[in-house]
């Protein structure tokens, strides 16, 4: 059977609609990542951090849910064994098991949304919220940066190593400097080429873009963006003293 | 289709150009037409390129003197976004053309800014992957192709908007033999259809039939315009003089040179292995492998055959590389390795650090060398950066951060240098300077190992080769 790029479009379309990605993205840095909320929103706290775990499953992701879930025991490992480690240890593994066990969950959802979203789907759905191009094109060049910086820093660190500089090495103070020259050189002069190459695709014309990909709510979107919107309520009702269980 | 009348241009203000970049330049490309732009370095054939699609004035600003006309209508005052409907553009590096992360994304985006209806997008696309036969492409993350898919799906995205007229801006710099003649049958599907073609490139053996007309620059003007017979006859002496390289298309793999001869001195590579996690074959499997010490050693073979991967096992980057290495009367393993080998990559800046040429030579000599200052500059004037030892590194041009790559390389004592295709986008005159550098460094007693797809190369300085195959 021959190619179709339409039937392959659809079969490509993500569980969840971006812009409930994002909301999801937005609650999860609130509350488990900012820590909003007192006594009361525990459980609800508890529920939000399965969430990204659940959809990466959803979507078969199975990497990245392993990688999530090695951090989050290492995180949760590291503060159980605290009582039984002395001094300066105890210190590095409450510091390390706390910013682990804060931070893992929303960078996961963060890494969901960056995984199964396309350029494409981000831009329609920016659209959709009415964002100005001025904040939807600098963004949606986020996806394609951190793996190119991503593979600009491994080529930087490899040719480190062969110079001979190591951390630890006779020259350690400046091994930080030494990476952030050539990162810095590289980086300003690939985002130059990729603007050039964008603006001669047409890419900030004032025609309105059309998008290959369908984006829509569906049944799961609701219930999730239901569930942000009770989080936000329950979290209300406690600042106003309201005992909710 | 395309008129430049007069054009004279030079990057930044007036009162800051010292030198114009094109001056005086007259050209006309008839709908239908392929034309090739060609000459050394600075010559001004991507400034070409540039007023045609816009980008000057609109990205680089400069001062444009003359008319540029498509269609008749002025490219300066036109909008870029105007202009991207009649001029798509394949620019050189394949890493940094892409907006999307998906193949399927990527090939849509033009379409998408012109804003067309999807349906429209759809039956395009279906149309250009058929006929460019890119079914295994299709729906892939772009960050995992080769440079050569890259390139390819650069092609097809600007088939897919389907402008009338195609710029190429060196777009076979970083691909192989294989993948630059895949390259040449898109070209041609785009000539059948009668599309105006403009390149600028150096290597030109691989369109040299396809082409109309050749046009020939040098510093901002057009020197010379061949076609038909006159182009044919060419000799290798008139191509020289000009600048040019050659016009033959040769693959790598057909140059015939042994890889030992039986009076070389020898090193000898035994178990190298290699093999990544979750790969089913390894990517480097040598049981036992000569090759000549002392001398200037071509390796070739296809994109994805393990060069590179082999390069970094033989240098001891790799940490799950096995093997051992017998060279000079020793045995190195991996880590011994590290200090016995240097690899001068593609992206000479990537290798650079510090903000002087003169401290980049420093830090790499050993600790504890006596005279630090007069061995860094001794090693300096031999590769003629003595002129050079204030600069910030980042500054220099392409030759000279290799050059200085090389220089660390020997000061830190290393005597097997790896070079990972050293003459890539280089013209004539700079990759015979190349060659002879290569050569100078054979005579000081150094093992050049080079890695390449450039015939021209191989034929200047190569003495040995070795193939890698799957």
């Amino acid at each position: 059977m021959a190619y179709s790029s339409e039937r392959s479009q659809e079969a490509r379309r993500s569980f969840l609609d971006p812009r409930t990605k994002l909301a999801l993205v937005l609650v999860l840095a609130l509350f488990v990542m900012g820590g909003l909320g007192a006594e009361q929103m525990k459980p609800l706290k508890t529920a939000l951090s399965a969430l990204p775990f659940l959809l990466l499953l959803a979507e078969r992701q199975w990497g990245r849910f392993a990688r999530g879930i090695a951090m989050l025991v290492l995180g949760y490992g590291l503060l159980f064994a605290l009582p039984y480690l002395p001094g300066v240890l105890n210190f590095l593994a409450l510091m390390c098991g706390g910013i682990l066990t804060r931070f893992v969950v929303t960078v996961v959802m963060g890494e969901y949304l960056i995984a199964t979203t396309s350029v494409s789907e981000f831009i329609s759905a920016m659209e959709h919220l009415r964002m100005p191009q001025a904040i939807t094109i600098p963004m949606s060049v986020m996806f394609r940066l951190f793996p190119t910086i991503g593979a600009e820093w491994r080529s930087i660190r490899r040719a480190m190593r062969m110079r001979g500089i190591h951390l630890g090495g006779a020259k350690a103070s400046q091994v930080l400097e030494y990476q952030l020259v050539p990162m810095m050189t590289s980086t300003v002069r690939i985002g130059e080429e990729l603007s050039a190459s964008a603006l001669t695709r047409g890419l900030g014309g004032s025609t309105r873009r059309t998008n290959i990909c369908r984006i829509g709510f569906r049944a799961q979107d609701a219930v999730l963006l239901l569930g942000c919107l009770l989080v936000v309520a329950a979290w209300i009702l406690e600042l106003c003293g309201v005992k909710l269980w | 289709m395309v008129e430049l009348k007069n054009v004279s241009f030079s990057y930044g203000s007036e009162a800051q150009a010292l030198e114009r970049n094109l001056k005086n330049v007259n050209l006309t490309v008839q709908t239908g037409e392929f034309v090739l732009l060609t000459g050394p370095s600075g010559c001004g054939k991507t400034t070409i390129l540039r007023l045609i699609n816009g980008l000057i004035p609109h990205f680089y600003p400069g001062t444009v003197e003359g008319e540029i006309c498509l269609n008749g209508q002025h490219v300066e005052t036109r909008e870029l976004y105007d202009t991207a409907k009649l001029v798509g553009t394949v620019f050189q590096n394949p890493r940094s053309q892409f907006y999307n992360v998906d193949t399927t994304g990527e090939l849509a985006f033009g379409c998408e800014n012109q804003g067309l209806p999807a349906e429209e997008i759809f039956s395009r696309m279906d149309d250009t992957v058929g006929r460019f036969s890119l079914e295994k492409l299709m729906d892939r993350n772009i960050f995992r192709l080769s440079d050569g898919e890259k390139q390819k799906i650069a092609c097809a995205s600007v088939d897919v908007a389907g402008t009338q007229v195609i710029l190429l801006d060196e777009p076979s710099a970083n691909l192989d033999y294989a993948s630059t003649l895949e390259l040449r049958e898109l070209i041609r599907l785009w000539q059948k259809q009668g599309k105006t073609i403009l390149a600028a490139e150096h290597r030109i053996a691989w369109l040299w039939d396809l082409i109309d007309r050749a046009v020939i620059l040098r510093d901002g003007r057009i020197v010379r315009e061949l076609r038909g017979a006159e182009k044919n006859a060419l000799s290798a002496q008139d191509l020289a003089d000009m600048g040019l390289r050659g016009t033959t298309m040769e693959a790598p793999e057909k140059i015939q040179l042994p890889t030992v001869k039986p009076d070389d001195e020898t090193m000898l590579l035994r178990d190298l292995y290699l093999r990544y996690p979750g790969a089913a074959a390894p990517a480097v499997d040598v049981p036992e492998l000569r090759l000549a010490a002392g001398r200037i050693t071509a390796i070739t073979g296809e994109n994805g055959a393990g060069k590179t991967s082999f390069l970094s096992c033989l240098c001891g980057l790799e940490r799950r590389g096995k093997g051992t290495l017998e060279y000079r009367g020793r045995r190195y393993d991996r880590r011994a390795r590290q200090r016995l080998c240097f690899m001068v990559m593609q992206d000479t800046g990537n290798q650079l650090f510090t903000e002087s040429v003169l401290e980049e030579v420093l830090i790499s000599l050993p600790k504890g060398t006596q005279n630090e200052q007069e061995r860094a500059k001794a090693l300096l004037r031999q590769l003629d950066l003595e002129d050079f030892l204030d600069r910030h590194p980042q500054s220099l041009s392409g030759g000279q951060k290799q050059r200085l790559a090389i220089a660390c390389a020997l000061a830190s004592g290393r005597e097997i240098l790896l070079l990972d295709e050293p003459t890539s986008g280089l013209d004539h005159a700079h990759m015979m300077e190349t060659a002879r550098l290569l050569q100078q460094l054979r005579d000081m007693g150094t093992t050049v190992l080079v890695v390449t797809h450039d015939a021209e190369l191989i034929c200047a300085c190569c003495e040995r080769k070795l193939e890698i195959t799957k």
